[in-house]
């Protein structure tokens, strides 16, 4: 029912210790309220003039006028703390997105990690909001009342004590139910969420497949699926919640009923009578507030607990003190003995056993598709970090590291991917993005070098033109230039991470933004994945990976006379195209 | 006020479930009114019973059909509540399903704009948020508003019954609370609910193109900024929110105090009307202790009217997709298996510019595809390429001219688009479900061994055999899992599949190394021997496969010829060319 790390919250006490004061004071307002309603009533019963009333009365409105200026302060204080809390939250999860990287989204889908950040937290927020007022005033008020109704009559309060664990216990068996139930539903939304953005995204290859309009079935089938288990969730919830009412409204007809017969006998008179059937309901409404919110509450506990989880993810620690200069023509990275693998226990994806970078090396990194070039540019971005192993040795610039999600490493190196994302953003904005303090001129000549002169001119708005999902369409070989543009414009990081760059661009185009980026080459280390092999030219050191290892290195003229790998690869693909 | 009801005449998204789903309405309504009902009853009833014991009458008979009652209402109020929870969630939720398709059937209608129409975030929101909303609209707004008004109704009538001057009282009373406050509330808070839910709106766009850009954020040194980003719209919105919090609370307040009026009210009627005769002063217990249960009933409608502008919100948005609705193109009326043994397509004379641009993507185009010909498309990106493609797909209609398959206008024969054509495209969307499923997208028929036949044509045999759970491995979202050549495969292996006489391969090898780049071509063109196929490539490897190369460059063919003839006679051809294949000498 409480997720116990609720309790290590900062300022979880002091705000618990006010709510309980005023949760007791509230108490006795519902105490007085009940009793002087009831003198009240019973002063006109007894056909005495209006004017009796008025002093009861009096005292009535005073009493209830505290009892729920008493619920405002409430608010107020709960309120309080976990809007601060809430916010601390939102605040910890981004921070966290970030500090894990990609890595997460790959994991959790992109879907799952912006509902959680939101809808995930709302549901937490309210789910605070809510319980610890109901769980504190169920804890005070019942118990304050019934003392009191053990001194106006003894057996119904003995019969409201005994139904009390009753009630509960209906309500703990039924509640273990409807938390295994609550755990599968919320499973369920969080795959509706993400099995609703997957087909919105794969929607122009399912229309290509004849299927899309097909697929809106199987929409209102996960759909229907989770109505499913919603309502089954919900039988078991209401249940509880049925249970609770069951009992309560009951006892108070059973005690409406004995007290009548009390009554006829004569052994009670009326005002402690309707004290007590003022006064029974308020009894059992703390828990029945409780049980209502019940559903509400397992959901938000369930996000709550989500969002404590991420946060408690182990995240690479970023060596503060390490201290890397301007990656320049002494530096060198070396690393031995790494391997990488998706998880932990799978086979390693990646195992290096010797590899050393050093200054303005051009670097080409050949082989196969999935062979490992992304993988190896992945470790060496810092968005992968190896498997733990003794033997492993990190070393950059002579500190050993272990790990590269370093912001000191990634702050030297530029990345361009298969595919860049852009932005939904201006296109200043976007080919600003690693320097969102450079001059338009600047902009300009980035979007030149990258070949993009005439693209950039002929948009609506210029640079201020938004682009990116949403606003004008770009190509993939302009995206691709637009990633370009960012490194022309970033000439400080001295590192490039080239991953097929030129792969969605065709023959011409790349012949043409070669020679921009060789110019680019000059003074950076550059590591460049690659299939295309006439790139091997602008290089001066070749890695050749084959299944996930590096099976050959050395400058092109070693590898060519060595008569391995290297050389079977060219004659591979020597041996296509042409004309016959 | 007035914005609201406009909104509600011109809604496509409530309003006419609410007119198809009636009965269930009604039923469900009458649940909730019965579940008050019997609380309210209950507490009345007792009061009564006790006050009538407390005269001590001579038998127990005298008071034996308020015990009855009594015990009644006490188990008919939980009983009514139950079985009210369940119908109305269960419905609403039955309609939440419907909802979802279509909203998904109003963004399929335009599958290949949708990208730069709405942001896939926007989608998102749509989904997670603002059907939730409806929802709400139905479980917090209108089924407890609607019930709490038929309850106000009743008791002022049956005070009314008594004494018309104290019914008025209660009308303008109870009034108060089920009429006055919420119209204040609504008008008092609903520009910040409205407010807050487009901010609301703008967190999760704005969040979800962070997230998916968050590689750059991270390298760029500016998670720091990424979650200043959200912050700010974030704090913007915690401001609202508590804003909105508290004017509840003290709407709540003020709602108790107009309670403890009614009390006394209650009191005094009780005097005026009861309090003379024996036999009567009973009812003043009764009233007075009705009153409580029946304002539990009455809070909910301020509550729930509160929240309509935060509706608003999500209805105008979702009303806006209907606005995207594209209009059918006629369909002529052609046999099917005539139309998949066409003989030729033609392009006559077929020229495109998007509407807000002045240039032409093409112009004044012609070509003739025989059938069983292999055509090979190039030209640098943007030259048109693409959009020749979509033009041929029905996806965007030419500016001028046609395409005719046999005679027949390519537009009319939308239904057999499927049938015609398959597609390998540059980013094939691999869906998170498991690498079975995915290929089997190509031909819901297909058996087992169908799509392990194909994914060991397209070479994937050994990768997803070696895999922990093989065939049923799940591919991550968008098929992160697996390298982009590979999942290039899995798509082709769809496309095998899939039996369709014109095959469009539009640059489907482009993130496939040289070497498995030709594999994979040969074993498209050996499987594929007997299909017509039109191929944008950008580049010449396995430029042999096609009959005819045809080069495109801002709009116009520049080039065209069997790729022999080009070699020996075209130097711009020979050049590219060798340069393709002749890196390394």
């Amino acid at each position: 029912m409480i997720d116990r790390r609720l309790f290590t919250m900062p300022g979880i006490r002091k705000t618990l210790g006010m709510l309980a004061v005023l949760i007791t004071l509230q108490a006795f307002s519902v105490l007085f309220q009940g009793k002087y309603l009831s003198m009240s009533i019973v002063t006109l019963w007894q056909q005495k003039p209006f004017v009796a009333v008025l002093q009861t009365f009096g005292f009535f409105l005073v009493a209830f006028v505290c009892r729920h200026l008493l619920t405002v302060l409430k608010n107020y204080v709960v309120g309080h703390w976990v809007e601060k809390t809430v916010t601390t939250l939102r605040h910890d999860v981004l921070k966290q997105v970030g500090a894990l990287g990609p890595k997460i989204i790959q994991e959790k889908g992109t879907g799952n990690t912006v509902t959680l950040a939101l809808e995930g937290i709302d549901k937490a927020q309210t789910y605070l909001m809510l319980v610890l007022i109901k769980m504190f005033d169920m804890m005070i008020i019942p118990w304050i009342l019934l003392a009191y109704l053990f001194t106006v009559s003894w057996p119904e309060a003995t019969f409201m004590l005994a139904i009390y664990p009753v009630v509960i216990i209906f309500m703990i068996i039924l509640g273990y139910a409807a938390q295994a139930k609550a755990d599968k539903e919320y499973a369920n939304f969080i795959r509706l969420s993400n099995h609703f953005v997957d087909a919105l995204r794969g929607l122009p290859t399912l229309k290509q497949l004849g299927l899309s309009r097909r697929y809106a079935t199987n929409i209102h089938r996960v759909s229907e699926d989770y109505r499913k288990s919603v309502l089954s969730t919900l039988k078991i919830a209401i249940l509880s919640t049925f249970t609770l009412d069951f009992f309560t409204t009951l006892s108070i007809a059973i005690v409406a009923v004995f007290l009548g017969f009390s009554l006829i006998d004569g052994t009670k008179a009326l005002l402690p009578a309707l004290t007590m059937l003022v006064l029974a309901p308020e009894y059992f409404l703390p828990l029945r507030n409780f049980a209502n919110d019940y559903h509400d509450t397992l959901d938000g506990k369930n996000a709550l607990g989500d969002v404590l989880d991420l946060l408690s993810r182990p995240t690479l620690i970023d060596n503060q003190q390490l201290k890397l200069e301007q990656w320049n023509t002494e530096s060198h990275l070396t690393l031995d003995n790494v391997t990488i693998a998706y998880n932990d226990n799978d086979e390693p994806t990646l195992t290096i056993e010797h590899l050393a970078l050093q200054g303005y090396q051009k670097v080409g990194i050949i082989g196969r598709s999935g062979s490992g070039k992304s993988t190896l540019l992945n470790l060496l971005g810092g968005f992968l970090a190896p498997t733990n192993n003794e033997k492993q040795k990190i070393m950059l610039n002579k500190q050993p590291v272990e790990h590269l999600q370093l912001q000191a490493w990634q702050k030297q190196f530029q990345y361009i991917p298969q595919t860049p994302y852009i932005f939904h953003a201006t296109l200043a904005e976007n080919v600003a993005f690693y320097a969102p303090d450079a001059s338009e001129e600047a902009i300009i000549l980035a979007l030149e070098a990258a070949g993009l002169a005439t693209f950039w001119q002929n948009l609506p708005n210029g640079l201020a033109t938004l682009i990116g999902e949403g606003g004008q369409a770009v190509s993939g070989g302009q995206a691709q230039r637009i990633a370009l543009a960012r490194a022309f414009l970033t000439p400080e990081r001295r590192v490039l991470l080239f991953d097929e760059p030129t792969a969605h661009l065709d023959i011409e185009t790349e012949m043409n933004i070669k020679k921009a980026i060789i110019p680019l080459f000059e003074n950076h280390l550059v590591l460049f994945a690659t299939h295309r092999l006439h790139w091997v030219k602008q290089m001066d050191y070749v890695l050749v990976i084959e299944d996930g290892k590096i099976v050959e290195q050395g400058t092109p003229d070693e590898l060519a006379s060595r008569g391995g790998a290297f050389v079977r690869l060219v004659a591979d693909v020597n041996q296509l195209g042409g004309v016959k | 006020m007035q914005t609201i009801i406009k909104m509600f005449n011109t809604d496509k998204w409530v309003l006419p479930y609410l007119r198809r789903y009636k009965k269930l309405l009604a039923l469900v309504i009458f649940l909730g009114f019965m579940t008050v009902f019997c609380g309210t009853a209950l507490m009345f009833v007792s009061g009564y019973l006790i006050s009538r014991s407390a005269q001590h009458p001579s038998n127990i008979l005298l008071v034996y059909v308020p015990i009855v009652l009594t015990r009644a209402f006490g188990i008919g109020r939980p009983v009514f509540r139950y079985v009210e929870r369940l119908t109305s969630h269960n419905w609403v939720l039955r309609l939440v399903s419907d909802l979802r398709k279509k909203l998904y059937l109003q963004v399929e209608q335009r599958a290949t704009t949708i990208r730069q129409e709405k942001q896939t975030g926007d989608v998102l929101a749509l989904l997670a948020d603002d059907i939730q909303h409806i929802e709400n609209l139905y479980l917090k707004t209108i089924f407890p508003v609607v019930i709490g008004w038929l309850l106000y109704l009743s008791f002022t009538i049956f005070v009314g019954y008594f004494n018309w001057a104290f019914g008025l009282l209660m009308v303008l009373l109870f009034g108060v609370i089920t009429i006055l406050l919420p119209l204040i509330s609504v008008a008092l808070n609903g520009a910040r609910s409205f407010k807050n839910r487009q901010l609301q709106h703008e967190v999760y766009v704005s969040l979800t193109d962070g997230v998916l850009g968050l590689t750059d954020w991270v390298i760029a040194g500016r998670q720091a900024e990424f979650v200043e980003k959200q912050t700010v719209l974030m704090q913007q919105q915690v401001k609202i929110q508590r804003q909105d919090m508290q004017f509840t609370w003290w709407r709540d307040f003020i709602l108790n105090l107009i309670v403890a009026g009614i009390t006394f009210v209650m009191l005094y009627f009780g005097k005026v009307q009861f309090g003379d005769s024996f036999f009567n002063v009973n009812y003043i217990a009764a009233f007075t202790l009705a009153i409580f249960p029946m304002i539990d009933a009455f809070q909910g409608i301020s509550a729930g009217l509160t929240e309509i502008p935060t509706h608003q919100a999500s209805l105008e948005r979702m009303n806006s997709y209907d606005d995207l609705t594209v209009t059918a193109p006629q369909t002529a009326t052609v046999d099917q298996a005539k139309v998949l043994d066409f003989k030729e397509i033609i392009f006559e004379d077929v020229t495109f510019h998007y509407p807000n641009q002045e240039q032409s993507v093409l112009s004044h185009i012609n070509l003739k595809i025989d059938r069983k010909g292999t055509y090979a498309l190039l030209g640098p990106s943007g030259a048109g390429k693409s959009t020749m493609l979509q033009l041929l797909l029905g996806d965007l209609q030419p500016t001028s001219g046609h395409f005719k398959i046999d005679g027949y206008d390519l537009e009319t024969l939308q239904e057999y688009r499927h049938d015609l054509f398959g597609v390998l495209d540059q980013q094939p969307y691999l869906f998170n479900t498991s690498i079975m499923n995915n290929v089997r997208l190509g031909n819901l028929t297909a058996t087992d061994d169908d799509v392990k036949a194909a994914i060991a044509a397209v070479g994937l045999r050994e990768l997803v055999e070696k895999l922990p759970d093989g065939y049923n491995t799940v591919m991550t979202e968008g098929g992160q899992r697996f390298s982009g050549g590979e999942r290039q495969r899995f798509a082709l292996a769809r496309i095998l599949l899939q039996d369709a006489p014109i095959i469009i391969l539009d640059e489907p090898t482009v993130s496939l190394d040289p070497i498995t780049e030709n594999e994979v071509l040969t074993t498209i063109f050996k499987l594929l021997a007997d299909k017509t196929i039109i191929w944008v490539t950008h580049h010449l490897t396995g430029i042999n496969f096609a009959n005819q190369v045809y080069f495109l460059d801002n709009g116009n063919f520049t080039m065209s010829g069997s790729p022999q003839a080009l070699y020996a006679h075209n130097q711009h051809f020979k050049q590219l060319l060798d340069l393709d294949t002749g890196m390394i000498n």
